[in-house]
């Protein structure tokens, strides 16, 4: 059996906004972007979350503060300790031609780890459009303008960069340029605007998915996507566009925790 | 072969909860070369199960405590018609109910739906908090259960076992004398504990949860041989089964079909082809043609 489980202490634990913030372990995670762990805090639960990076003996995270568990992790020092276990799912592929990436709020962890892989593999051209509501929810906005040759900021009320979705600067984006893939993650309605603008100038995209998720290891069934039987927490998160052709529920419904199906 | 009166392609079945509910993984269970589905067990209303951590993983098999997360009978009942719309495929609708009324009305629901067979989880070590002893540890409620889901069912009706009953064989042969056509056995073994030795702590949120996997198997064995001897229905072999060996094992002890879960966690979905194979190779070799020729094979030393 896989035991892959492990308790490790919080080394540091760094602001990223009045909500968000990064924390990092002293672990080797042989980990790729795109894929997520699931972290318990003790007498609290368990939740997945994307890996935002990886060094030869760290890995970290970035975490929005939203209910009772991230809550109850907010409140943990340096020190503390957690349980964690992974990496799981499926990574983005590692193309590095022309590449576009486009990120809306805290979704943006796996895209800032996927631009430093890349930048470390070489890739021929980097583009990145990185949304957020307003220029205090924007991340990473340094380490973008590090990794990619363009980097664009698209915020809903116009406080930094363009005024409008990230989605809309793609659109110009591709308008300008030509890319041989796209890496999209996001809210899921946004995603479905993404991808549809990528079908229009027919390029290749992956995107990100969330779905609520309890084992992540592909045995309680609560990831699970109709009508195929795709099992997110082993052949996601990441999927490409021809897999998202199948999963009818992308940008539709979800499952609630107790499995009953929900309109997005 | 035949299991309960349906033709079935291999006695390779799905146990219940693992995958959960959803048409699309039970039609996707069937097509990767298993012969019937378990569903989840479904409850009358909607439950959301314990927090996670709900599973961990030892050097034997793995612990949980999903303590019966399930989107409710009426949902549930929705994604077993979608399973049988324009799809051919035996379905085994696990049900949970907290006495014996509710699962009288539980059958009800089932034998309006399009569902093939039921079963009675008699024995879900999760949710003791809630709901108490498992009522497969207790003689009388056995007898209760079955004979009140029997007078209401027309499809037949599985009672799920416990390990962890003194008696196995005893508590069998009540649910067969109360009209049970089939008995699901084995469910989970325990309560196990998993432990965090640095933080002190278990790893299951709940604490503790119930056994599965590879380590429970020379037990399911030994209770199904036991109830084999004791019982005239079939029986459907759960408990360990990770390999075409393990299924052979199991319908030798005197299981006609066998149902995995755990393994999946450590095959994935293609356990059910792989099974099927493995199977197949061994019945070659051995000069069996048919699975059912394997049943309750076993000879005492
Ligand atoms: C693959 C994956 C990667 C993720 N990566 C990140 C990340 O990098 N940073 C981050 O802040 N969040 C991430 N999330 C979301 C995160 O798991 C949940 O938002 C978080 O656990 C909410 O916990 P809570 O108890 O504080 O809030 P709750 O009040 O319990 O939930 C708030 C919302 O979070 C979502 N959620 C809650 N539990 C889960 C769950 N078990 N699985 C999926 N969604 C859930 C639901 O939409 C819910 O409505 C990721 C989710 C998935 C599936
Ligand atoms: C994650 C998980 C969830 C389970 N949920 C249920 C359930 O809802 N109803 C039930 O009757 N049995 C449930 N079981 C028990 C299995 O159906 C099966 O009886 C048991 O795991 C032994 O088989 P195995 O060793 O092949 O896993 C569950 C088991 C696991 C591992
Ligand atoms: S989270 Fe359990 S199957 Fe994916």
């Amino acid at each position: 059996m896989k035991r892959d489980r492990q308790t490790l202490p919080i080394v540091a634990i760094r602001e990223e906004n009045v909500s968000l913030r990064t924390f990092t372990f002293e672990t080797s995670l042989q980990a790729l972007p795109g894929q997520f762990i699931m972290l318990t805090v003790f007498s609290q639960g368990e939740k997945p979350f994307s890996i935002l990076d990886v060094t030869e003996s760290s890995f970290s995270m970035t975490i929005k503060n939203i209910g009772p568990f991230t809550e109850r992790l907010f409140q943990m020092d340096v020190g503390d300790i957690i349980s964690i276990r992974g990496p799981y799912g499926q990574p983005f592929s590692q193309e590095t031609g022309r590449i576009l990436m486009v990120g809306g709020g805290y979704a943006t962890p796996p895209l800032r780890f996927q631009a430093k892989v890349l930048r470390e593999a070489g890739v021929r051209y980097l583009v990145n459009v990185n949304g957020a509501r307003s220029e205090t929810d924007l991340l990473y906005v340094p380490d973008f303008m590090d990794y990619c040759d363009r980097s664009l900021i698209a915020t809903d009320d116009g406080s930094q960069g363009y005024r409008g979705t990230s989605v809309a600067v793609m659109q110009d984006v591709l308008g300008e340029e030509s890319f041989d893939r796209i890496y999209i993650s996001g809210p899921e309605k946004m995603m479905k605007a993404a991808t549809t603008v990528a079908r229009q100038f027919g390029v290749p995209f992956e995107v990100n998915l969330e779905r609520y998720m309890k084992c992540g290891v592909g045995v309680c069934g609560s990831c699970v996507m109709d009508p195929h039987g795709f099992i997110l927490c082993m052949e996601g998160p990441v999927v490409d566009h021809k897999t998202l052709d199948k999963l009818e529920e992308f940008g539709v419904s979800h499952r609630d925790k107790t499995g009953r199906i929900t309109a997005l | 072969m035949q299991f309960l009166g349906k033709e079935i392609p291999s006695p390779l079945t799905l146990a219940s909860g693992i995958l959960g509910i959803s048409f699309s993984s039970l039609q996707r269970i069937i097509r990767d070369g298993a012969g019937m589905v378990t569903t989840k067990s479904l409850s009358l209303e909607p439950r959301i199960g314990h927090e996670g951590p709900i599973i961990a993983e030892f050097d034997g098999g793995l612990i949980n405590s999903v303590g019966l997360t399930n989107p409710g009978i009426q949902d549930g009942l929705l994604e077993v018609e979608k399973f049988h719309k324009e799809f051919e495929g035996v379905s085994i609708v696990s049900v949970f109910g907290g006495n014996a009324a509710e699962f009288v009305r539980l059958a009800k629901a089932v034998n309006s739906s399009s569902a093939d067979l039921l079963e009675l989880n008699l024995s879900c070590p999760n949710v003791e908090d809630e709901f108490k002893r498992p009522f497969a540890l207790m003689p009388e409620k056995i007898t209760e259960i079955v004979s009140a889901v029997g007078a209401v069912s027309q499809i037949p009706v599985l009672a799920k076992l416990s390990p962890n009953a003194y008696d196995v064989a005893e508590m069998a042969t009540l649910a067969e004398a109360a009209g049970a056509d089939g008995i699901t056995m084995i469910n989970t073994l325990g309560h196990g504990m998993v432990i965090d030795a640095i933080a002190r702590r278990p790893v299951l949120r709940n604490n503790f949860g119930g056994i599965s996997g590879p380590c429970i198997k020379p037990l399911a064995l030994k209770l199904i041989h036991d109830v084999y001897q004791k019982v005239d229905i079939p029986i459907l072999g759960t408990g360990g089964v990770s390999n075409g060996l393990d299924a052979v094992e199991m319908m030798m002890a005197g299981a006609s079909a066998v149902a995995i879960g755990s393994a999946v966690y450590e095959r994935g979905l293609d356990v059910f082809r792989s099974t099927r194979l493995e199977m197949e190779a061994f019945m070659e070799t051995h000069d069996y043609a048919d699975y059912s020729d394997l049943i309750g094979l076993l000879e005492e030393n």
